[in-house]
């Protein structure tokens, strides 16, 4: 038949293209057992259906995860015998900090180990002040009952040293201490804030508002001459040491039990209150605190700023540590242990990293400040998976589901019913307030809001 | 597109800061990579036959002398005996199982030609699927009765008794999900990964002998014979949309591995196509003249659809596969079958198709079926390793059923609840209008006397107490919230006006609400 020759013709002159998908497998497979495997890549859309879901069912396994992994306790630094009062980091050391006890015994330790490397017996009663020298390795201490201001020279190889190199009589009863931050200066708070320089035996300067002692005053690290004190009567001091008398007062509803300057922003200072709250100023304008933390179900003990200046520690006489973040008046962590009692004094280490807290329970305990953080090297495909669960979780923060896992924290059942007891009180005044402000009027019942509600006055 | 930070940081003078400047100069560096990834230039490229516009569907023997050798794999053809057979492919494309109606079960990979299993099972087998990731497969096969799981080797792990008379099973990856439609018109979806069924109910349509998953959204969509087209999720017991498809019965239903497109053949012999987003026709041909549908005469219902939107059909009574372009009506080729044709299946990522009929199974290349370019580790190339993480990281990425709905309903993880807003106005406004009226505020029941009567009336003394309370709360929280929505909510919904309200109007001022939200750009002017 005459078509199959023209059809063969055709063939030979004009042959069909085809093309068929053959992949090499050398292009998928790894070339030697020490090479990472290769993975194809192909961001088309048609391929990654539901990768909204996906993302939001990743971003919820890291918030579960981080709970999971959420364990911040690193371990107690053993059982100092009596009630600790103060916590002192060094100023360059990461792993070196003193603590003061009540019953006059200074202890230096070593943080990592969580070891006591030296132990003195600094004074005869309760330490009320521990400040360490900035450049040199020399530290302060001080005590109301025996009215002395030590100060301890520590060698090299961290022996003891039974005898201070320095020793200060006080006429008054001092009940903390602050070094400058660069200067041969430190204040001594008591019954007045009295500025010391280390080569004179009379105070350089003495700043005094009322009549009732200072609990606390603090250097700016920023200002040099800037102070800020606390006192009994519940009043906040901004003192210009190149002044005679002190800038502002700051009246408040209840006692500031401690202070602490933001190391960053030269202008904020947080506060530790009496009434459970914690504050931040702005030393700009004082009529108001900048953010009011409230979390707390007992007295604020103490407050430190992390060196980063973006968080703050805060120890309570509620047995716990809430960490915030500056600015949000929530906190973002809380921690707690069966055998933590009152908790007096919360640091932050150097690298904001750990926390290291002393409590009525005779002993110091070592935090992480990030509680599902691990420790030690971080692979750089375990740096990215930890940024990317970051990253998700803040996409993913106001879905219901994850904000729920991220904020829930357990409380024990006594602390969990006083928070409820608070919210209680708190849900009282705001309903009553609600309709007072209806049955008398916005006139006479003016809405404030809750910043201006702790400051009685400012007085210059 | 360009951000003034991109324009400013060609030029590093007009950056406020340092800081500025090294902020713009990362981001335009990650912008640039971006690019660089999403026009990489694939590593494959895709499939095709270019033939004379006269010419005839090619053979396989002509397709299997213009492409290399290696590519023959791909074209064989086995002789069974049991029946006519059902075939699938695993999701990496590697694997192959067939069952037939006579009880042969086997799994093998074909590139290699190597048998994982085989075994004579004894009971009429109607439907395959393969579960599980790559690295573990597993078989699920529907018997007469009940649906059995098959490990790799062809041992019986699991014998699913709820899944009952099932005639089609589908594997939904992303959620571990084994779903199944049966012929007492039931669904059923299983998750494979914790065990758990997650629903199981009768749909109340009749036998569902017609079905196809939808793999994008996890659907799955049923045609019934009146001609609808239903779409089912585990979360409804009834369809959660119903088109009208066809004006004859449905007779298949297909849809492609990822996209949009659901294919029908209804009892007209004619295939149109759908949109599953806006539930609208698609034009199926390329010249657009008969946009609607193409017919298919004598056509079996049984039709695949491959990565690339080819879809196969079997033709002339089920003795032949004809194999058509996507969006077009002129056959890319054609295959005569040994025996009638009862399935077809492409395979993923490669340009292969296979087919089970009465007397085995065979498979044909068809270039430009499959995609080119995978991602990830799901391709026939993955080593055991990657396939082993990648199917620890899908049961990390195991999606809740909530989240499988037709695209058509809309919703989604990133959607605004709309409904949420306005059911918080619409109770606000409930709020508003019921009104406790004064009769009722001040009605005291009445005083029963005889004995027993002191206890009884304390009670109701008690209760309405009680309620009037509550009626003061109600007519406290209505002020509230006309408060909120001001002199226009107050007009609306025809409540007294407040105090502070009617100070604002008499002045003569924009009547605005004391105490704005954002909730008040819903309320309704009026007019």
């Amino acid at each position: 038949c005459l078509f199959p020759v023209l059809i063969d013709q055709l063939n030979t002159h004009w042959p069909m293209k085809v093309k068929l998908l053959l992949r090499n497998p050398q292009d998928y497979l790894r070339e030697t057992a020490d090479d990472i495997h290769k993975l194809a890549r192909n961001p088309a859309p048609e391929l990654h259906p539901m990768s909204a879901e996906t993302e939001y069912v990743r971003a919820l396994n890291a918030a579960k995860l981080e709970r999971m992994f959420a364990k911040p306790f690193l371990g107690c630094f053993g059982d100092q015998g009596d009630q600790l009062s103060r916590v002192c980091m060094h100023p360059r050391a990461l792993s070196l900090c003193l603590s003061g006890c009540v019953d006059g015994r200074v202890a230096f330790w070593n943080i990592p180990r969580r070891s006591r490397v030296l132990q003195l017996d600094a004074h005869s009663g309760c330490v009320q002040g521990l400040c360490w020298h900035p450049e040199q390795d020399l530290f302060y201490s001080c005590c109301d009952t025996d009215r002395t201001l030590k100060a301890w020279r520590v060698g090299d190889d961290l022996t003891e040293f039974s005898r201070p190199v320095s020793q200060r009589h006080l006429d008054f009863a001092p009940l903390n201490l602050d070094h400058h931050v660069s200067k041969d200066l430190f204040a001594l708070s008591g019954d007045a804030v009295y500025l010391y320089d280390s080569r004179r035996s009379d105070p350089v300067g003495q700043w005094k508002w009322g009549s009732d002692s200072v609990l606390q005053a603090r250097f700016n690290p920023t200002e040099w001459h800037l102070l800020a004190a606390v006192t009994k009567d519940n009043a906040l001091l901004l003192i210009d040491t190149r002044q005679r008398e002190p800038l502002r007062r700051i009246r408040c509803e209840f006692r500031q039990n401690a202070l602490c300057w933001n190391p960053q922003e030269p202008f904020v200072l947080a506060t530790a209150s009496d009434d459970y709250n914690l504050y931040s100023w702005d030393a700009r304008r004082l009529a108001s605190p900048a953010c009011v933390y409230r979390g707390h179900t007992n007295a604020a003990m103490d407050v430190d700023f992390a060196p980063t200046g973006r968080e703050l520690v805060s120890a309570s006489y509620d047995c716990t540590v809430r960490l915030w973040e500056s600015g949000r008046s929530q906190s973002r962590d809380v921690y707690h242990t069966k055998r933590m009692y009152r908790v007096f004094a919360a640091r932050y280490s150097l690298d904001a990293r750990f926390i290291v807290t002393a409590s009525a329970d005779f002993n110091l305990r070592l935090w992480k400040a990030r509680a599902s953080e691990k420790l030690g090297a971080l692979t750089p495909r375990e740096r990215a998976a930890v940024n990317t669960a970051e990253a998700l979780k803040q996409k993913y923060a106001h879905h219901p589901q994850v904000r729920r896992i991220v904020q829930h924290r357990h409380l024990p059942k006594r602390l969990y019913q006083a928070q409820l007891e608070m919210k209680a009180i708190r849900g009282k005044q705001r309903r009553k307030e609600v309709n007072r402000r209806e049955h008398r009027g916005e006139d006479k019942e003016p809405f404030v809001p809750e910043r201006d509600r702790h400051v009685r006055g400012v007085d210059e | 597109f360009q951000t003034t930070m991109d324009v400013a940081a060609e030029d590093s003078d007009q950056m406020p800061s340092g800081f500025h400047a090294k902020a713009a100069a990362k981001a335009a560096r990650l912008r640039r990579e971006a690019a660089k990834l999403a026009s990489a230039a694939a590593l494959e490229s895709p499939g095709g036959i270019e033939s004379r516009p006269g010419e005839w569907a090619p053979t396989q023997s002509k397709l299997l002398r213009r492409v290399a050798v290696a590519a023959r794999p791909g074209h064989f053809e086995l002789s069974l005996q049991y029946g006519p057979y059902s075939v699938a492919y695993d999701t990496t494309g590697r694997l192959l199982a067939l069952c037939g109606r006579g009880g042969h079960v086997a799994a093998f990979e074909w590139r290699q030609k190597r048998l994982m299993f085989e075994s004579q099972v004894n009971e009429p087998c109607h439907a395959l699927t393969w579960v599980g990731a790559g690295s573990t497969p597993q078989l699920a096969v529907a018997h007469s009765n009940w649906t059995y799981i098959y490990d790799a080797q062809g041992l019986e792990l699991h014998c699913l008794k709820r899944l009952h008379k099932a005639n089609k099973l589908f594997w939904l990856p992303r959620h571990w999900l084994l779903a199944a439609c049966t012929d007492t018109g039931h669904l059923h979806w299983q998750d494979v990964s914790t065990g758990q069924t997650v629903a199981s109910y009768c749909g109340h349509h009749g036998p569902l002998r017609v079905s196809a998953l939808h793999p994008d959204s996890g659907c799955v969509l049923t045609g019934q014979p009146n001609g609808q087209l239903c779409i089912w999720t585990p979360l409804e017991k009834r369809p959660v949309v119903k088109i009208l498809c066809c004006p004859a019965g449905v007779r298949a239903v297909a849809t492609a591995p990822a996209g949009h497109a659901v294919y029908t053949l209804g009892g007209d012999s004619r295939l149109r196509v759908w949109d599953i987003r806006c539930l609208r026709p698609l034009s199926v041909s390329d010249s657009g003249a008969d946009a609607a549908s193409i017919r298919l005469f004598d056509a079996a219902p049984q039709l695949a659809v491959s990565q690339r939107g080819l879809l196969a059909c079997p033709v002339r009574q089920g003795a032949a596969l004809m194999v058509l372009p996507a969006g077009g009506a002129k056959p890319l080729l054609s295959h005569p079958s040994p025996g009638r044709l009862s399935d077809l299946a492409f395979c993923p990522w490669e340009d292969v198709l296979a087919f089970g009929h009465a007397r085995g199974l065979g498979s044909v290349l068809v270039p430009g079926s499959g995609e080119p370019n995978p991602d990830g580790a799901v391709h026939p190339l993955s080593g055991k390793r990657q396939r082993r993480e990648a199917e620890v990281r899908g049961l990390l990425d195991k999606l809740p059923p909530e989240t499988i709905a037709p695209p058509a309903v809309g919703g989604g993880v990133n959607a605004v609840d709309a409904e949420g807003i306005e059911e918080a106005l619409a109770r606000k406004r409930a709020a508003v209008m019921a009104l406790p009226s004064d009769e009722v505020r001040q009605f005291q029941p009445r005083r029963r006397s005889g004995k027993a009567s002191g206890e009884l009336n304390r009670k109701v003394g008690e209760r309405w107490q009680r309620r009037r309370m509550e009626l003061r709360q109600l007519l406290k929280s209505k002020k509230r919230v006309l408060a909120e929505m001001g002199d226009e909510g107050a007009d609306a919904a025809g409540g007294r006006k407040t105090k502070k309200a009617k100070k604002v109007s008499q002045s003569g001022e924009l009547t605005k609400p004391a105490t704005g939200t954002f909730l008040d750009r819903l309320i309704p002017k009026a007019d």
